[in-house]
């Protein structure tokens, strides 16, 4: 006598994407967070000069006639906070099968990225520092410039998470928690260098 | 893509066609095989590049009068060494060895995201291939050609990437291909290829951010990173001890698996055995610090203590990892039917040779002993790569069986490892002792060679040119397997009912 067979079991979940996603942003936070660290290092150790209150030394990091355009730096971490809503929209969509607004959500993150990205531009050209004469110009545009490399991979993965659901291919909630992942982690890593390089400076 | 069964060729194809075939499946190779054994290849090519670069500065530091390479370039041919040893070799052998056989560890057809590895594997290429030649154009650390030096950052950009990419995927692997096996239940080697690969890209990006730095800053002002000549210390520490045990902990799973399935036993104090792997993982810190950490007595005991403190966390919790697994492994064999093979022979005295290059690093860092900035260092970073190529041996030995459906033949790898053995010894222990008579690091002039130095010189040289010989040999022994008739795979772990 034969036993009967099992029925098979549920469909295991595939976490693939995701998993490698966390893997990714994990070393794409090791990167910036090694620039940063070498950023507050040189600022550590730069020398010092009187402020301009005539009393107090402060470090002579950031030069007193260079001025940081603080409202496009604060305006492009509001616009990260809108990218990661959008992002976890795209989730929540495609959980419920709601291919339209999957695809709006994604779409929205992608042109929020435009957004950032162009609020970067703007920024390096109000600046008005070159990138030749002192460790800070050169590690500033080094930093935003990896930065803002760092947005345009998020925007790639926004655009081919976009695609996907185009195709038909909404069931990869996997590949969608990983891109919403990947946008709190590159979220995450601007708050940091917005507080390093634009707010302490 | 295990296990697979040589396939006959029916029909009379061209063998042009056929090259053009095999040619074509390279280059668009997507599967764990062939990623891993491209990356063991290349490694191997660096390999051979190492020794003969070793066997080249032992010979010209036997007489630091005479000059046999041009003085200027001696700083290059140091640093080329180093890179060779670490990044060419080290970090991607122990990758390569670990995509190859940690699918049919698992029970995996493939790995996950097999196009990111290979990715990694064209990158690693393409970047160490750049850096050669950077170096050959007066490039690299303290080169004098500005384009060759640009050249020397991206390629190494390059490289790291392709180190991260592979890990990424080898990672993501374990994690997500167990079959439904916990974490605690996989194999040794495949654990340590998890550790190893989280290492890996936990650090190395770190790495590439300073790079990053480095080339705009060569490129414009050199204002802040100091130019070409001080980019070894930007990026030291990614080049020597403690990191370097990042790259090679898969050495450590190798042995833990050749003892329980030489000795057809189970891992006693399995947990105990995770955990010591998984003590490699503080390491990781070291990206953090990017610094030695010298131990010396203070005025006061806080001082003292303020001094230890960093001083054990980088140089002596990492040595526990190896003392853990070697023992255990001991154990292991004990435990069941106590015999020795190839496999066991070569992954026991490999994870031997690291461990005496940890332990070299830790005593290189003891103030008192005042072994900074000589050979000594040199020697450590031998010790720790060539324990990995034999490592890699024993992981080729014991896998074969099943990755490939060849095993190799026991006696051959054996013998191999104990010449292996003999050669980093040779190219490694000598070092050590003109270390303690003071013969200065990356210098070929300048110094004392009379006597003692001069003889450990030479018998570094020899050292190197002997692995040359026992990479040749091997890769040899692995060619004439896979035509020769099978022989009995004694690793083979028969799927239980």
């Amino acid at each position: 006598m034969t036993a009967p067979a099992l029925a098979a079991g549920p469909a295991r979940r595939t976490s693939t994407v995701f998993v490698a996603t966390a893997f990714v942003a994990a070393g794409v936070a090791a990167l910036m967070g090694g620039m940063l660290a070498m950023w507050l290092q040189f600022r550590a150790n730069a020398p010092t000069r009187v402020a301009s209150d005539g009393v107090s030394l402060i470090k002579d990091w950031l030069k007193k006639d260079v001025a940081i355009p603080e409202v496009a730096a604060t305006t492009m971490m509001f616009t990260f906070v809108i990218a990661c809503v959008m992002a976890q929209w795209a989730v929540y969509s495609a959980r419920r099968g709601d291919k339209s607004h999957t695809t709006l959500a994604l779409a929205v993150t992608l042109f929020t990225a435009l957004a950032i990205m162009n609020a970067q531009v703007a920024l390096w050209m109000q600046i008005d520092i070159v990138l030749r004469n002192d460790a800070y110009e050169t590690m500033f545009y080094t930093v935003t410039g990896t930065m803002f490399a760092v947005v345009a991979s998020a925007m790639v993965y926004s655009l081919v998470a976009m695609f996907r659901v185009l195709a038909g291919r909404t069931g990869d909630h996997d590949v969608l928690a990983g891109h919403a992942l990947y946008w709190y982690a590159v979220s995450g890593m601007f708050a940091t260098m917005w507080f390093i390089v634009y707010v302490q400076k | 893509m295990t296990a697979t069964p040589a396939q006959s060729v029916t029909g009379s194809t061209p063998g042009s066609s056929r090259s053009l075939g095999a040619i074509a499946r390279w280059l668009t190779l997507a599967d764990h095989v062939r990623i891993g054994m491209s990356l063991v290849g290349g490694a191997a090519l660096w390999l051979a590049i190492a020794t003969v670069l070793g066997a080249v500065l032992g010979v010209e530091r036997f007489d630091s009068a005479a000059a046999l390479v041009d003085a200027g370039a001696h700083i290059q041919l140091f640093s080329m060494h180093q890179f060779a040893l670490v990044f060419g070799v080290a970090a991607p052998l122990m990758l390569g060895v670990a995509i190859w056989s940690v699918p049919s560890q698992l029970h995996a057809s493939n790995l996950s995201l097999p196009r990111l590895a290979a990715f990694g594997w064209w990158s690693w290429l393409v970047g160490s291939v750049i850096v050669f030649v950077s170096y050959l154009g007066n490039g690299g650390p303290g080169g004098g050609a500005e384009r060759y030096v640009e050249m020397y950052l991206l390629g190494l950009g390059l490289v790291i990437v392709g180190l991260v990419a592979p890990a990424v995927s080898l990672a993501t692997t374990v994690l997500t291909r167990r079959n439904g096996q916990p974490l605690a239940s996989i194999s040794l080697g495949s654990f340590s290829a998890l550790v190893g690969a989280v290492g890996i890209v936990l650090t190395l990006p770190v790495a590439l951010g300073t790079t990053v730095y480095l080339w705009v800053d060569y490129v414009n002002a050199r204002v802040a990173f100091g130019g070409a000549d001080l980019l070894s210390s930007w990026l030291g520490w990614a080049l020597r001890e403690p990191q370097s045990l990042l790259y090679v902990v898969p050495a450590l799973g190798v042995l833990g698996d050749a003892a329980v399935r030489t000795a057809k036993s189970r891992q006693p104090l399995r947990g105990v055995m995770l955990t010591g792997v998984g003590i490699a993982a503080t390491v990781v810190l070291s990206s953090v610090t990017q610094q030695a950490h010298v131990f010396a007595v203070g005025t006061s005991p806080s001082e003292t203590l303020q001094s230890f403190v960093p001083f054990a966390l980088f140089n002596l919790v990492p040595l526990l990892a190896p003392v853990v697994v070697i023992l255990l492994s001991l154990l292991a064999l004990r435990a069941g039917k106590p015999a020795l093979s190839g496999a066991f022979v070569a992954s026991f005295l490999g994870v031997g040779m690291i461990f005496t290059g940890l332990v070299g690093s830790a005593a290189m860092h003891l103030d008192a002993l005042n072994l900074v900035g000589t050979v000594f260092g040199e020697a450590t970073l031998v010790y720790v790569v060539y324990g990995a190529v034999l490592s890699a041996m024993g992981a080729i030995a014991l896998h074969a069986g099943t990755v490939t459906g060849k095993a190799l033949p026991d006696v051959p790898v054996t013998l191999l490892s104990l010449l292996g053995v003999l050669a980093t010894v040779l190219a490694s222990l000598p070092h050590y002792v003109a270390g303690f008579l003071d013969q200065p690091a990356a210098s070929a002039m300048g110094f004392d060679d009379s006597g003692v130095v001069g003889v450990t010189n030479i018998a570094t040289a020899a050292g190197h040119v002997l692995m040359l010989l026992v990479l040749v040999a091997f890769l040899g022994l692995f060619g004439s397997s896979r035509r020769a008739d099978t022989v009995t795979d004694r690793y083979r772990v028969e799927a239980s009912a």
